[in-house]
């Protein structure tokens, strides 16, 4: 079974993307910050992490600002678990700051505004697509 | 005499400073306005997005019958989110307006505000089950503190007042916490004895320093905005107008991990 990891401080919002992944035989797993996401990352078998832009950065990283905690999360995953998909799930609509995402291939959606089985299917992509990318970042 | 188109030249100085720092503070409230509008659009659209998924998932023939009466509650919730919201914003030009005139748009009425926190708690219980939390009315201690009194008010602004405080309970408690309402007679602040309505909840610490500007229009504490980086910052504010509307008081009695907000109400209107 295939894991995805669900990184957002407003979990609330991927209740129905879980029913319908897990309609499809994933496991879905769910941390409200950075510091948990890396934690789940060491102990757990992760195949795409899922994550917001904006959320706490948690106990481990007092000080890095909360509104760009997603892009150091992303750093993290692809310095450290190379082989696991990324999808960024937000709603930043600054462009400049999502270009660096698309650079190195990374899908950005926008929450709530792309349609559902849109989402799915990206990260259903993503999960199949871990373990043959190099991602570099 | 001293020379006068000397002095003309220092006044144009004067003025040529003056207008530069006008400038800076323009572009600061420019800059605050903006990112306040982006908080107030995340605010808007995150419930009607999660609603949108639900009802798409609702739609998928895949999702078993179990979870789709999850995915119900959870539209219900998210609709009682954004209409209490879009209160939050249409009470804020009445308040202003009401301020000024000093004067109430609806009549004050004498309420059961136990019988009103009850509702308030159970409306707030989806959301609070979502954050593994509970809220707690503190019945006996209203049945003493109203000695079978109601207290006169405006219903739907002191229910908004209330609802800030447990939404903001919500949000910030710690995971499998408990959120209590309760009520005392007590002195408050600069008040005689007053009715007390306090909202206590375990988790955030509000540093010290924030507690004063707490009340303030857009002002978010940082460790508020730390643990849930959107937000609009109205809450409170909206609940010290309408406090003030009713000649009353709201407060803050920090405690390490826990923080009592409390709506403090003048004894003569309790009838």
């Amino acid at each position: 079974m295939k894991t995805v990891l669900f990184v957002d401080d407003e979990p609330w919002f991927h209740e129905p993307l879980r029913y319908a992944l897990e309609a499809k035989g994933y496991e879905c797993l769910f941390v409200t910050d950075m510091s948990l996401a890396l934690e789940t990352l060491e102990r757990s078998q992760v195949s795409v992490v899922v994550t917001d832009i904006m959320m706490p950065a948690g106990k481990d990283y007092p000080n890095l600002d909360s509104q760009e905690t997603g892009f150091h999360l992303i750093q993290k995953v692809r310095a450290n678990w190379p082989q696991t998909g990324v999808v960024c799930l937000s709603v930043i609509g600054d462009q400049s700051k999502i270009r660096p995402l698309r650079a190195y291939k990374i899908d950005y959606l926008r929450k709530g505004e792309v349609p559902l089985a849109t989402v799915v299917q990206t990260i259903e992509r993503a999960a199949g697509e871990g373990g043959q990318k190099v991602w570099r970042f | 005499m001293s020379d006068p188109s000397s002095a003309a030249a220092e006044e144009l100085t004067k003025l040529k400073s003056d207008n530069a720092a006008l400038h800076v503070a323009l572009k600061e409230a420019q800059k605050t306005n903006q990112q306040y509008l982006q908080n107030v659009a995340h605010q808007l659209t995150a419930p009607l997005g999660a609603i949108k998924w639900s009802i798409e998932a609702l739609k998928d023939p895949e999702v078993p019958i179990q979870r789709k009466s999850k995915l119900l509650s959870s539209i219900y919730s998210q609709a009682t989110i954004l209409v209490h919201l879009i209160k939050n914003f249409a009470l804020m030009s009445n308040l202003e307006a009401d301020l000024e005139l000093g004067q109430f748009r609806e009549r004050p009425e004498p309420v059961d505000i136990m019988k009103l926190c009850i509702n308030l708690a159970n409306d707030f219980q989806p959301q609070a089950a979502e954050h593994e939390t509970s809220i707690v009315v503190d019945e006996l201690s209203f049945a003493e503190a109203l000695q079978g009194k109601k207290v006169e008010m405006v219903k739907n602004l002191i229910a908004q007042a209330v609802s800030n405080l447990l939404e903001n309970a919500v949000k910030y408690a710690d995971f499998k916490t408990t959120i209590t309402i309760d009520a005392q007679r007590a002195s408050f602040a600069n008040l005689p004895v007053s009715l007390l309505l306090s909202v206590t909840s375990t988790g955030l610490p509000i540093k010290a320093e924030e507690t004063s500007r707490l009340f303030e229009r857009g002002f978010r504490g940082s460790m508020a905005k730390q643990k849930v980086p959107a937000g609009t910052g109205i809450g409170l504010y909206l609940a010290k107008r309408v406090m003030s509307l009713h000649k009353g008081a709201i407060g803050l009695k920090p405690r390490n991990r826990e923080s009592r907000f409390i709506l403090a109400f003048p004894l003569s209107s309790a009838v």
